[in-house]
């Protein structure tokens, strides 16, 4: 296992895990969020093949209301 | 072009030409509306469709499963000729503002960027020092950079030069309802820029949206005025028309003032005694 932190909080993980699987564990099909890894855009097409390492940090966002 | 007579066809014909630009984009409302502090994403979205609002601006959050209302993009993208502006609120250094930039123009797909630094939550007073240099960063990379700035007219030219598309000005810090409070700097900004100017927070009521636009501003950018309002689809409404009104005066050219009064009826007497 390895340990990620998923939106600021420590997620265990296993080998080979991608930033497509972290989607899901949060539970968004992706389709709103914009995800970075690292402070590296991974954009949708790269998602299933974004491996993590362990110590990633791996941030999934969207817009939410604001002025 | 055939214009009818019929004055109110004119003056509709007028409004149209008289597109607000930025950058290379047309719009044809100058109200530009916040998302933020509405009570639902449903009442949001009449407000937006009330206001007529061409440009609407969000913000990035952490997605979180709890409050999949939080997710704007969704239902944003349902609107008909919405163009969102993504802020970069939550940043408190250029280099946070720019990431941020870079994270929403990846999920917008939108080139407009509200630059937004503010380092302190008691004041919420954006910092000149980093607005400046996140917005020299972003303009060179081709964004159409909208600085929310302090009414500082030497800020504001500053900025025109390293390729802003616009300048946004405070009337008042945020939230605050406080109306148009730096009035005397704005107007020294509208006069001196090229670019258009936006007021950005501050306003309360619509009566100080038309005053905006009646000292020529090209736009205003209100949020919380019409997101704390008992009825906000109504107070989008009344500020369409506030916007709209100041626009329409601004336009039209008011008079000048005068220190004394000047009749508008012959005082040549005919009542009292011949002389």
């Amino acid at each position: 296992m390895l340990t990620i932190e998923l939106n600021g909080k420590p997620e265990p993980v296993v080998e080979g895990s991608t930033v497509a699987d972290m989607l899901a564990i949060l539970g968004t099909d992706g389709r709103t969020v914009a995800t970075v890894v690292n402070e590296h855009i991974v954009r949708p097409p790269e998602r299933t093949t974004a491996v993590l390492q362990d110590g990633d940090r791996v941030e999934i966002l969207v817009f939410a209301g604001g002025g | 072009m055939n214009i009818s007579k019929n004055e109110t066809a004119v003056m509709d014909v007028l409004n149209v030409m008289d597109a607000l630009h930025i950058g290379p984009h047309t719009f044809n409302s100058r109200l530009i509306l916040g998302t933020g502090k509405f009570s639902s994403t449903d009442v949001m979205l009449r407000a937006v469709r009330a206001s007529k609002a061409e440009l609407v601006t969000v913000a990035l959050r952490r997605f979180n499963r709890e409050q999949l209302e939080d997710d704007l993009f969704g239902p944003l993208s349902q609107l008909e000729g919405i163009t969102l502006m993504p802020n970069t609120s939550g940043a408190s250094t250029a280099a946070e503002a720019v990431k941020a930039a870079h994270i929403s123009r990846e999920l917008s797909g939108s080139p407009f960027i509200k630059v937004e630094i503010h380092p302190n939550p008691q004041h919420l007073m954006p910092d000149p020092i980093e607005t400046f240099e996140a917005a020299k960063i972003l303009a060179s990379e081709g964004f159409l950079v909208m600085p929310y700035i302090s009414a500082d007219p030497v800020l504001a030219k500053r900025l025109e030069e390293v390729g802003c598309a616009s300048v946004m000005p405070l009337g008042a810090a945020i939230g605050s309802g406080r109306g148009l409070s730096t009035a005397g700097m704005l107007e020294i900004i509208i006069r001196e820029s090229t670019i258009p100017v936006i007021v950005d927070a501050g306003l309360r009521a619509p009566s100080e949206a038309a005053r905006a636009m009646e000292m020529g501003c090209s736009a205003v950018l209100v949020n919380s005025a019409i997101a704390a309002a008992d009825n906000p689809e109504e107070m989008a409404t009344a500020f369409r028309d506030g916007t709209s009104a100041g626009r329409r005066a601004y336009m039209a050219g008011l008079m000048a003032e005068s220190g004394e009064a000047v009749p508008t009826s012959p005082l040549t007497s005919f009542l009292g005694e011949s002389r």
